[in-house]
């Protein structure tokens, strides 16, 4: 009777690993010369129906593969920078893109559209192998109705943080851990140059919180969340967010707004990978992001703007997206060449 | 025996982690040590005091589940199960709703959610070896005047002694390569060695840096992990009478208060920070409201063009069994062929590795093993499973193994010499338990599935994430409905745990009774 038990045990196994070559086999077949694997980070979306289109009009079967945030999603592909594990890769901003140039990941290839891309955009393609596809910018955003109720006056400058009428109001992103806290960080960096740790020592007197993630300074600490801090480090596009995905009946207006002074400007790329067997196709896909349709489909899948100049916005966008007048950026090299002095430099202020 | 998890942890483990330092040590001379230390220190101390305290709020349920009869019992035993599964990210959002006004970020937090989360742990272990202790001899030391402390003290507590050390053990890991808990919770204080393998990793991109923190977190690990089964093993030498018996009724006034508190304390422990995450899947800013689980089956192309939240529900539920399965076979003859092969010891210590591993680094390393050709497992549905066995594997192992070691050898000795062959002899001997504990160990590895988050970020496509990735996909967007809908999601991985732990639970006891 036990030995039936083993018996069983290894007809299942036998069994298990059939499925997988079998599996081997038929993911194989699939990948013909017209299927092309897109590799992302994980909030990336698209409507299925842009996928569908872009098969119906070019053949290429598109699969889409995340991996994790975008730090993530570079650290893999400049381990197998050569001989990649997808064709193409969306996702790398302007802050980690010197890495992945100097890992050599991408072959040489911008959209022919890429004329059509504002040319604040354009300024750094990592000499001609990467497509802006997308922008935001990183601000504060401020819970108006919690200044209202106190008379308080809503800051119009991050300089104005330090000061006592705004002491413990403030949440931001452990720059580690965190995408938008990293940002926020740079456009201290950029804004103060010299004196930035000195900005952040005072910040820290001021009562500064930091979170480790989004999520937790966020849906915990902002007080339009339920949190008891009223300004937050987010995206200028959270207002018109939380529009979208507001309960019903969807209120009017937002009731969070976006601190236009400090914001700090990320642009998302795309770009062939070195070592696709699919060049061509690969190319294609590139294009497709760029193209209008999927332009347009960008705004309410991302909470991004369009790269593509002209491209018509969504109505939430155009009332309550904040456009930032003059956004903070620093080049790709200088980032890359001072991050980790500046993490640790952020460190020590903090007393982390 | 032990041919297929040799094969197994090959092809899941060694080759992926190949690549990963293959392609990072390449240039070792500019790494700086000095501050990876310092956390390994506060690291170790954090894990220490979450280990103590989760033995010591464990160890009173696993005595009540394991010793006892009582109605609810099932219940309670898949209730603590549950904070093991929801992703850490969920749990500490949801001790931040509890907490919030009350403690500020940092240890103190970090312990009590630690503890939360590894209650599971030291229940199903400790319980699946209590379970198996022969109650007579509670009975007679009670008998001859001992009191019920002592009696514990001077006739269980030696015999846990082996499952004990292997439960710490696995617990002190778990704390010490915490992330997601300490991302949410922790403040600079509470670091981990995985929280700087991120930053080297996902941020730096400095991979010498991050291949030497991982490396000195793996030597941690396998020193926890081989002290424990030292300990185990040394423990079981004089503890060798374990046989399944069945559970005992509660008899007098003290017994059933003290089975009622404990059961009532367990319940209140693991359900409060689970209602915040109820009422958050009940409300939105104007107040009660059922509309995020009314949009569970539609919020499809609509707002959130993530998918229909119940496909990853589905999704996760597939994975889980297909895990269940994997893990339990393949944890199952792992144990064995600890036990049955001279090189044992070396064999369990390669086997627990996954331990100490992260999440992060494994996925990396699945994606360059097995996402490009000549091997595409991508499209296969098999290869998130495959990285969840691999982090599955070692509970299955904790929970067989002393099990497995406790039992008497001479039916084994006494059906060799009655001219059985070795195979058959293993299975007269240790056969019938093995079906019981093999039960729970799948059981425990689809939960370890239904929960896994950091493997299957990495892995997930996007048109299919499991629940955990849909969840935290949610909870990065604005807006009362992410919020809603991502706590009605935890609560639905709430329920399927609470069932597919029940029901696991039922079937060992069925087959338990016709043994």
């Amino acid at each position: 009777m036990f030995s039936s038990v083993f018996k069983k045990i290894a007809v299942l196994s036998a069994a298990s690993s059939l499925a997988l070559l079998a599996a081997c086999g038929s993911s194989q077949e699939q990948a013909g010369p017209a299927a092309v694997t897109l590799l992302t980070h994980d909030s990336f979306v698209v409507s299925e129906a842009l996928v569908a289109q872009l098969k119906k009009e070019t053949g290429i079967t598109l699969k889409i593969t995340t991996a994790g945030d975008a730090g993530a999603m570079l650290a893999g592909a400049v381990l197998a920078a050569g001989s990649p594990s997808a064709d193409v890769m969306f996702g790398v901003d302007n802050t980690l893109l010197a890495k992945a140039t100097n890992a050599d990941v991408f072959s040489a290839y911008t959209s022919k559209n890429l004329d059509l891309v504002s040319p604040a955009l354009k300024t750094d393609t990592g000499n001609g192998v990467v497509t802006p596809i997308d922008y935001g910018d990183v601000c504060i955003n401020i819970d108006d109705a919690w200044f209202r109720k106190r008379n308080v006056a809503v800051p119009t400058s991050i300089d104005q943080l330090t000061q006592p009428a705004y002491k413990d109001l403030l949440v931001v992103q452990d720059p580690a851990t965190s995408s938008p806290g990293l940002a926020f960080m740079l456009a201290t960096q950029a804004k103060f140059g010299d004196q930035w740790l000195s900005y952040w020592k005072q910040l820290e007197a001021n009562g500064v919180q930091v979170s480790g993630s989004w999520t937790d300074a966020y849906e915990s600490a902002f007080s339009a969340s339920g949190g008891t801090r009223p300004l937050v480090v987010s995206y200028a596009t959270s207002p018109p967010a939380e529009i979208v995905y507001a309960a019903n009946p969807k209120p009017k207006k937002p009731s969070t707004s976006v601190l236009t002074d400090g914001c700090y400007r990320q642009i998302e790329f795309a770009g062939v990978l070195r070592g696709t067997q699919n060049e061509g196709a690969a190319q294609q896909v590139v294009d497709w992001l760029l193209s209008p349709a999927v332009q347009a489909d960008l705004p309410l899948s991302m909470f991004v703007f369009p790269a593509r100049a002209n491209t018509p916005l969504p109505d939430v966008f155009t009332k309550f997206a904040t456009k930032i007048p003059n956004p903070l950026q620093l080049p790709a090299t200088v980032v890359d060449a001072n991050l980790k002095t500046w993490l640790n430099q952020w460190d020590e202020v903090m007393n982390r | 025996m032990w041919v297929f998890p040799a094969l197994f942890l090959c092809i899941a483990l060694g080759l992926p982690l190949a690549g990963v330092l293959r392609n990072s040590l390449s240039d070792i001379s500019a790494v700086d040590f000095s501050p990876q230390f310092g956390i390994a220190v506060t690291a170790g101390g954090q894990a220490l005091i979450s280990t103590i305290g989760a033995l010591l709020i464990g160890l009173p349920i696993a005595g009540i589940l394991a010793t006892y009869r009582f109605r609810g019992r099932g219940f309670v035993q898949a209730l603590v199960t549950v904070p093991f599964v929801l992703p850490t990210v969920v749990i500490a959002l949801a001790f931040r709703e509890l907490f919030g006004s009350l403690l500020s970020p940092g240890l103190a937090l970090v312990v009590i959610a630690h503890i939360y989360i590894n209650l599971a742990v030291v229940v199903r272990i400790v319980g699946a070896t209590w379970q198996q202790l022969d109650p007579r001899m509670v009975v007679a030391a009670r008998s001859l005047g001992a009191s019920p402390w002592r009696a514990f003290l001077t006739v269980t507590l030696p015999q846990l002694k082996a499952v004990l050390a292997s439960a710490a053990s696995i617990v002190f890991v778990f704390c010490f390569t915490s992330l997601g808990v300490v991302l949410v919770l922790g403040n600079g204080g509470t670091r981990t060695l995985e929280t700087q393998i991120l930053r080297q990793t996902s941020l730096l991109l400095d991979f010498p840096t991050a291949a030497i923190t991982a490396l000195l977190q793996l030597i941690v690990v396998s020193i926890a992990l081989l002290l424990g089964a030292r300990a185990s093993m040394n423990a079981t030498q004089n503890a060798r009478n374990l046989r399944f018996t069945r559970l005992s009724v509660i008899r007098g006034i003290r017994a059933r208060t003290y089975v009622f508190l404990v059961a009532i304390a367990a319940c209140i422990f693991v359900i409060l920070p689970l209602i915040s995450l109820a009422s958050g899947s009940l409300r939105d800013s104007h107040g009660w409201t059922l509309q995020w689980w009314q949009s569970l089956t539609e919020l499809d192309a609509g707002t959130t063009r993530l998918g229909s939240p119940l496909t990853a529900v589905v999704t996760s539920v597939k994975y889980a069994v297909i895990t269940g399965f994997i893990a339990g076979v393949i944890g199952v003859l792992a144990a064995m062929s600890v036990l049955s092969h001279r090189l044992g010891r070396a064999i369990l210590v390669i086997a627990l590795a996954p331990l100490g591993i992260s999440a992060a680094t494994l996925g990396l390393g699945f994606m360059l093993a097995y996402g490009r050709p000549p091997l595409d497992l991508r499209g296969a549905d098999l290869l998130i499973p495959l990285a969840h066995s691999i982090v599955a594997v070692p509970l299955v192992i904790a929970v067989v193994l002393p099990t497995l070691r406790s039992t008497d050898q001479r039916f084994a000795v006494a059906a060799s010499s009655l001219g059985a062959r070795p195979t058959r002899a293993f299975f007269t001997a240790y056969g019938p338990i093995l079906r019981i504990v093999a039960f729970a160990a799948a059981g425990l590895a689809a939960c370890v599935s239904l929960g896994e988050f950091g493997a299957a970020s990495f892995l997930a496509r996007s048109s299919s994430p499991t629940t955990p990735v849909q969840i935290v996909k949610l909870l990065q967007r604005p807006g009362d409905q992410s919020f809603g809908v991502a706590c009605a999601l935890a609560v639905i991985l709430v329920l399927i745990t609470l069932t597919l732990v029940a029901a696991i639970d039922a079937l060992s006891r069925k087959r338990w009774v016709k043994v």
